[in-house]
């Protein structure tokens, strides 16, 4: 009831959740050309609960058997199930809350709002079950996948009232995430991967073990890529590094360089553990992005 | 260890440091602040990067700090000693004793500038590099050494003391000097006492006698700096002596100045080194000399004396780098009468038997106005009362023996330049003559010669003679001569060593006159009588001319003022001024001085100045008694009654200087430092320390070079 109370109180986060709603409803119906095909064939639609009939609901909805035992007008609700069950999880760590000194384009932690709700609508729109976890050095919020539609409410409630703050540890997350995932399912993962941790892949690689698809976002701020800076600054650091004062001249191409090879690292062990992994910078726009994402996945045959 | 800066003023260039600093603030970027996300990639990339263009710049503005930092340094003259001592600088407050020579030879130019005002500045930036709190005192280092400025801190005012000074006449006497500064170091409280002597090192200012009675402890330093190795110009030649004579003789009174020129050089020969005599002011004659090294010769000039009037007069030679000893004053008064004292030995109650009856008559003539021979008769007794000094010729004549102990003041009479003529007689007293008066008398007295009733009596040897005397007598004044007959002489008998000549001798070749010169006067010995008793010379028409040529030609131009050429510094003794205080003295800058007088006498100090000094009888008494400085004027018809000439002690102009080893046995406890003063002005031990300007000049090269190829890289 809180996150209700605050869903009605908050103007900020109401109105970066209606910005979101229609973001991503824009995107993924202006994008899904089809029916979601699962892999997994499973269950029909499920009965639920009965409900009082109210003008406005569908007659045919009306169980007439109850009418005719209990003269009352009932109507039939239905859980609709799947056996997909896509489980996202978002970096809110300190890093995604880079904020460019020159925005040209979204920022890394609104690109990644979005990116998560379109797919989450796409998920729901095609009746599969969508779950939220958001994580920094730990999971610090966990909404467990539904798929009914007034779930897409409650993602994007945490959507927008998330603030980026800590440390990136995705092992530890992994970690303690593989547990509460049963059964198969999708895993997705988005993140800048802006972490100090070295052996990510080990734990992509019990993921994929557990018999989960694994999908990874890579985002990164334009200037996170071409470190585009001039002049003497001191660069703070939006998670526990001390600061440190350099001429980015000085050192941009190493830079530039170390950012591809750890893109290239992602990218090769991804192909290797058979991880899809799109990487996105905030000048790519949203849609090139999951346009990429969905053809991709077509060709595999996975939609 | 110390380091120390010779123009520690220089040290002010640190200010420029913050040029280089204020443009890399100015151009320095700003700093921005910046939160983001790949902290670590970026300490990797700077781990890994080469380039570092940040450090670069702050490496440059070192580098340029740096160089403008050595410059300063070089540019004040480090200097680096090793050991205990202090060398320039002092841990703590000091007391520090200046002695600075001001004597003559310190006025030697070079580059335009003299030693002196060289030691003046090498003074005043020492002062600038004493630790604050201390204060100096300056003594003058000429003879008599003096205090220039007692205790007093840096100021102002004392500086400008020190630059309005300037060298003096005198000569160098650092021993005195060093005295009166321990003595002035006994009276302060500071612990570091230091003694800076500021001196050509002219070996004469260096008195061993001085010197013995100095104790110097190796508490005091000793900073010992040699300004004559900065010599540019070369004090070639000096006048050692000018000396006036008058030529009596001749009747167109021709004046006569002796000069004494001298080479200074150990190595060079002089030749033709213009000599010049001025006389007020108008240049007399002129003559081109050579002279061989460390040597000097002597010439004599004459000039044609063409007034009555006081000549005072300077002898020239061409400038060289010291001034000073080019010149040298003589005064001369022109006219004056030969002051003659003829002492009787015998004297006669009746007067034409009397010793000097026919020498007095021969020598005066006329009235006394007319002669130039001023006679003056004295008995043996009067003598003690008389002042020699007042006298050019003494006629001893027949005299027994002397009053006791006048022997010495005849001898003093005529070293000085007197003239002493001795006639015999029969009261002469052989032993005493030839006991006491060995110092004047070049001959022994043996015995009485005596001509034979029944023989001829003795005569003279008449051939013509070029003796200046005698050279007159020729022809019939010479047939004349030979008329004179001698009962009695003397013989005699040479002494050892001794130099005489006879010009007048007997035809039986006994000696007539021996002619000897003893220091700058004339012993004449006649070894007869000088009245009638031996001979009948007397009476003779030769004898007038004869004897006053002789005392004309003995008297050499003597006046009464024998001390007429002084050294700078040496008092001058009046002995009988204007009664009355009406003594006036004219010094050579034009000041005129009423000197002081004690028991009648006067003895004036103040003769520092080289030059003619001018002595007045004024008509008016002197206003002040007591202060013989106060300048006060002549009254209208002052009478000149003399002069008296001053010149600088050419010992001064000699070129050789004392060792560092001869002033360490002079001064063998302290604590010595031998410095020389160089045409910058800096102080370069010689013995201990290291000047550091060329090192730092070095550095800085090396520095700018840095600079350039990190530019260049950037």
């Amino acid at each position: 009831m809180s996150k209700d109370k605050g869903l009605e109180t908050d103007p900020e986060v109401l109105s970066r959740i209606a910005s979101l709603n229609i973001h991503a409803t824009k995107l993924v119906e202006g994008l899904l050309s089809g029916h979601h095909r699962s892999r997994h064939t499973g269950s029909s639609v499920e009965f639920a609960d009965y409900k009082d009939y109210t003008p406005g609901d569908e007659i045919k909805h009306i169980d007439w058997k109850m009418v005719a035992k209990t003269d009352k007008h009932q109507i039939k609700q239905f859980e609709q199930s799947t056996n997909l069950k896509a489980t996202i999880l978002l970096d809110t760590s300190g890093s995604m809350g880079y904020l460019s000194p020159n925005p040209k384009t979204m920022n890394k932690m609104d690109y990644a709002r979005t990116l998560v709700a379109s797919l989450s609508y796409l998920f729901l729109k095609q009746y599969d079950a969508v779950g939220l976890s958001l994580f920094n050095e730990s999971l610090i919020n966990h909404v467990p996948p539904r798929s009914k539609p007034s779930h897409f409410k409650h993602i994007l409630y945490e959507l927008a009232a998330l603030s980026p703050s800590g440390v990136t540890k995705i092992e530890d997350v992994i970690q303690s995430i593989v547990e509460r995932l049963h059964g198969r399912g999708i895993v997705i993962i988005v993140s800048d991967f802006l972490t100090k941790e070295s052996s990510i892949e080990k734990k992509l690689k019990l993921l994929v073990s557990r018999g989960l698809e694994v999908i990874i976002f890579h985002i990164l701020d334009s200037d996170e890529v071409s470190f585009p800076f001039n002049g003497d600054i001191i660069f703070e650091s939006l998670e526990d590094d001390p600061p440190i004062e350099l001429d980015p001249v000085d050192i941009r191409e190493t830079y530039q360089r170390a950012i591809q090879d750890q893109i290239t690292y992602y990218r090769s062990h991804c192909a290797k553990l058979g991880i899809d992994y799109i990487f996105l910078e905030t000048s790519t726009p949203l849609e090139q992005g999951l346009t990429y994402y969905l053809l991709q996945r077509k060709n595999l045959g996975k939609l | 260890m110390n380091f120390n800066f010779i123009s520690p003023l220089f040290l002010f260039g640190f200010i420029g440091i913050t040029i280089p600093i204020l443009i890399h603030l100015m151009t320095r970027r700003q700093k921005k602040h910046l939160h983001f996300s790949a902290i670590h990639l970026l300490l990797q990339s700077k781990n890994r990067s080469i380039r570092q263009s940040r450090p670069n710049r702050k490496f440059l503005l070192l580098i340029r700090c740096l160089g403008i930092a050595l410059l300063s340094l070089a540019m004040a003259n480090p200097i680096f000693s090793m050991g205990g001592s202090n060398n320039l600088g002092t841990n703590g407050p000091s007391a520090t004793v200046f002695i600075l020579d001001d004597s003559y030879s310190m006025g030697t130019q070079t580059n335009q500038k003299s030693y002196y005002n060289q030691a003046v500045k090498t003074l005043l930036d020492i002062n600038n590099s004493l630790p604050t709190k201390s204060i100096y005192s300056v003594v003058l280092g000429s003879s008599p050494s003096r205090v220039l400025l007692n205790w007093t801190t840096v100021s102002e005012k004392a500086k400008n003391t020190l630059k309005s000074s300037r060298p003096t006449s005198r000569t160098t006497e650092i021993g005195a000097a060093i005295k009166k500064s321990l003595l002035l170091l006994e009276e302060v409280p500071q612990k570091n006492k230091i003694i800076y002597i500021l001196t050509d090192r002219d070996k004469n200012g260096w008195n061993e006698k001085e010197f013995s009675s100095i104790v110097a402890t190796k508490s005091h330093k000793f900073f010992i700096v040699d300004f004559s190795e900065m010599r540019d110009g070369i004090n070639k030649a000096a006048v050692e002596h000018a000396e006036v004579q008058q030529e009596f003789l001749s009747n167109n009174r021709v004046i006569k100045v002796k000069v004494k020129t001298a080479n200074l050089s150990q190595s060079k020969s002089i030749s033709k080194l213009k000599v010049s005599l001025w006389v007020n002011d108008k240049e007399q004659t002129k003559e081109s000399l050579d002279i061989p090294v460390n040597s000097s010769i002597d010439k004599e000039f004459s000039f044609p004396m063409q007034t009555h009037n006081l000549i005072n007069g300077e002898v020239r030679i061409e400038d060289d780098a010291l001034l000073k000893d080019n010149l040298r004053f003589f005064s001369y008064q022109p006219d004056q009468t030969i002051k003659t004292l003829v002492v009787d030995g015998n004297p006669n109650t009746v007067e034409h038997r009397g010793e000097t009856f026919y020498l007095e008559r021969a020598l005066n003539p006329f009235t006394s106005p007319l002669s130039d021979i001023q006679l003056t008769l004295s008995t043996l007794a009067e003598l003690p009362k008389r002042n020699l000094l007042d006298y050019s010729v003494i006629i001893l004549c027949n005299a027994y023996n002397l009053p006791f102990g006048y022997e010495q003041e005849l001898e003093k009479f005529v070293l000085r330049g007197g003239a002493l003529f001795i006639t015999l007689g029969n009261q002469v007293n052989s032993k005493f003559y030839n006991e006491r008066l060995g110092n004047i008398l070049p001959v022994f007295l043996k015995s009485v010669h005596q001509a034979q009733k029944s023989d001829e009596p003795f005569r003279l040897l008449i051939k013509p003679s070029k003796h200046p005397v005698l050279k007159i007598f020729k022809g019939q004044t010479l047939e004349e001569m030979k008329s004179i007959e001698f009962q009695s002489v003397y013989s005699v008998e040479p002494r050892v060593n001794s130099k005489f000549t006879t010009p007048i001798v007997l035809s039986n070749k006994l000696p007539a006159l021996i002619e000897s010169t003893v220091g700058k006067g004339k012993v004449i010995l006649f070894l007869s009588s000088i009245d009638r008793d031996w001979n009948n010379f007397p009476i003779q028409p030769t004898f007038l001319p004869w004897i006053q040529r002789w005392v004309k030609y003995s008297a050499n131009g003597l006046d009464s003022l024998i001390q007429k050429n002084l050294l700078v510094g040496d008092p001058f003794n009046w002995e009988n001024p204007p009664k009355g205080n009406k003594a006036f003295i004219v010094a050579p800058d034009g000041k005129v001085i009423a000197p002081h007088y004690v028991d009648g006498k006067i003895t004036f100090r103040n003769t520092f100045t080289p030059g003619v000094y001018q002595l007045y009888r004024n008509s008016r008494t002197s206003s002040s008694e007591s202060n013989t400085l106060v300048p006060s004027r002549l009254s209208f018809g002052a009478q000149s009654v003399g002069a008296f000439t001053v010149n600088i002690n050419p010992i001064e102009s000699s070129s050789i200087k004392i060792s560092n080893k001869e002033i360490r046995s002079l001064l063998p406890k302290a604590n010595l430092t031998f410095s020389s003063g160089n045409n910058k002005f800096t102080l370069t031990k010689t013995n201990e320390s290291i000047p550091l300007f060329t090192y730092f000049i070095l550095l800085l090269g090396a520095m700018l070079l840095l600079e350039g190829w990190l530019v260049r890289n950037e």
